[in-house]
């Protein structure tokens, strides 16, 4: 089937199967690599995108259901061509990336609770993530990423 | 050549036409059931998307009853003031449905229709005695949430909970091995007023000790009609452990789910009557 996908703003004509789901069409069709799929049953969460803001596993929403909806996935979050978010930057600098696997998803589910909670304590992150695995850092460098943007993004607003 | 084509109606009307074309349908809500890896996916027919009629989904208070349709998300259930302040149960149900990720695709008609084992929102429909709106190629219908069988082509609109004034108190625990992701492995809801301090209209429902969700008489009877004492919790937790011991009998999760019960049915009652659970009440636990 053919549908249109609206991407980090782009919109892309896409021909896939109806039970494709996004995370393939994402990857395999639009050339998106950034997401990962890890597992393809929701357990991981290495797939994590923002459908109108709000974090899903792109491996369990089929391709089709986004069309008409905004797509943000981590391509779509730098300051620029080739420049980093702030939220990129604070996983960078507090070392929340190891092997980098499940960053993307990491990223994407913490971009979503900071646009639905822009000042989340520790339990809240936590909470955030509990979809997202990461067999590498042990989580704490990542909640201390997530906790150090929100703040300094409250910085800038206050 | 049989092969699936894709439906978006945007109207139960729209839905209806297509219940006549003849051809198999398959609906598809959130998908977090349909597109696990490796389940067995429709092959032919119509897959009919549910996400783009108005009229399944939201959350309103008709007459008596609060009506929340089919197509609701569980994050909107979690966050519902309404269902909050109504029916205790079903709010925390939700919360704890999943990741964020789950809850902001999964819906209620799916958890429902899916009727896992464990599914958690299916307990606290019991002891509320939710009624579901039901429409296929007969019509449409109320069936009452204990008679309802999924079958395909056989649509929920939507789900009716009755609105008693004053609203009754509830509660929802569950336990799984990881909390937040995984499905329950066991999970208990309950309901009830207090008249005088007296326990009053009880229902108990647990799930993931049978295939379908199960009605603890004993228990109710253990503890309906009295005030709250330790004698009568140590009476309800063993009825509670006899209720797993009858369900479950040759199960060997038989051995850890009588004692889990307790804490779960105790965790539910300090938190329907405003008690820690760590109150002198609960010393008595199994
Ligand atoms: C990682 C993970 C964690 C999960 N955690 C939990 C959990 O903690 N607790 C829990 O209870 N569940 C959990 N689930 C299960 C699942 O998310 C729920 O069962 C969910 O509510 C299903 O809804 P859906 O809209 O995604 O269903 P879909 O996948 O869209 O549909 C599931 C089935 O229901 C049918 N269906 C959907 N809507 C209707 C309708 N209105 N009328 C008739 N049939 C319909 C479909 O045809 C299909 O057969 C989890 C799933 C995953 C992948
Ligand atoms: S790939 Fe989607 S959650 Fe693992
Ligand atoms: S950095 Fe390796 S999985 Fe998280």
């Amino acid at each position: 089937m053919k549908f249109n996908l609206t991407v980090n703003g782009r919109t892309a004509v896409v021909e896939a199967e109806p039970l494709e789901p996004l995370s393939t069409v994402l990857r395999d069709r639009l050339g998106l690599r950034g997401l990962k799929e890890g597992c393809c049953e929701g357990e991981c969460g290495a797939c994590t995108v923002l459908l109108d803001g709000a974090p899903v596993h792109a491996c369990l929403t089929p391709g089709f259901q986004a069309e008409g909806r905004d797509i943000t996935t981590i391509e779509g979050l730098g300051d620029g061509p080739g420049l980093l978010s702030g939220i990129q930057r604070a996983f960078v600098e507090v070392g929340a990336v190891q092997c980098g696997y499940c960053t993307p998803g990491m990223v994407m589910a913490a971009e979503g609770l900071l646009r639905a909670n822009p000042d989340p304590d520790d339990a809240e992150i936590r909470h955030a993530l509990a979809g997202n695995i990461c067999r590498c850092t042990g989580y704490d460098s990542i909640v201390r990423a997530i906790a150090t943007e929100a703040a300094s993004r409250n910085r800038v607003s206050a | 050549m049989n092969m699936l084509t894709v439906a978006r109606p945007r109207s139960l009307d729209a839905i209806s036409a297509l219940m006549s074309d003849g051809r198999p349908l398959h609906f598809i809500a959130g998908g977090t059931d349909m597109l696990i890896a490796g389940r067995l996916r429709p092959k032919d027919g119509i897959l009919v998307d549910l996400g783009q009629v108005a009229e399944l989904s939201g959350i309103s208070v008709v007459g008596q009853h609060i009506r929340i349709g089919a197509a609701t998300t569980v994050a909107r259930l979690a966050e519902d003031p309404v269902l909050a302040a109504r029916l205790p149960a079903l709010s925390q149900a939700a919360a704890e449905c999943g990741a964020v990720q789950i809850r902001n695709r999964a819906t209620i008609g799916g958890n429902i229709a899916e009727a896992a084992p464990a599914a958690d929102l299916l307990p606290p429909l019991w002891v509320a005695d939710a009624r579901l709106e039901i429409r296929d190629h007969d019509g449409s219908r109320l069936v009452a949430i204990a008679d309802y069988i999924a079958s395909p082509g056989r649509l929920i609109t939507a789900i009716l909970l009755p609105d008693p004034d004053p609203a009754p108190k509830s509660g929802f625990a569950k336990l799984g091995s990881r909390r937040e992701l995984t499905i329950s492995k066991l999970n208990l809801a309950m309901l009830m007023r207090q008249e005088g301090g007296r326990i009053v209209d009880l229902r108990i429902v647990a799930g993931a000790i049978g295939p379908r969700p199960q009605r603890l008489k004993l228990a109710e009877a253990a503890l309906g009609g009295r005030f709250l004492s330790p004698k009568a919790l140590q009476l309800f937790a063993k009825a509670l452990s006899d209720e797993v011991d009858t369900a479950i009998p040759t199960r060997s999760s038989r051995v850890w789910k009588r004692r889990a019960i307790v804490g779960l049915g105790y965790d539910v009652i300090a938190a329907m009557t405003g008690h820690s659970p760590r109150h002198p009440l609960f010393a008595g636990a199994a």
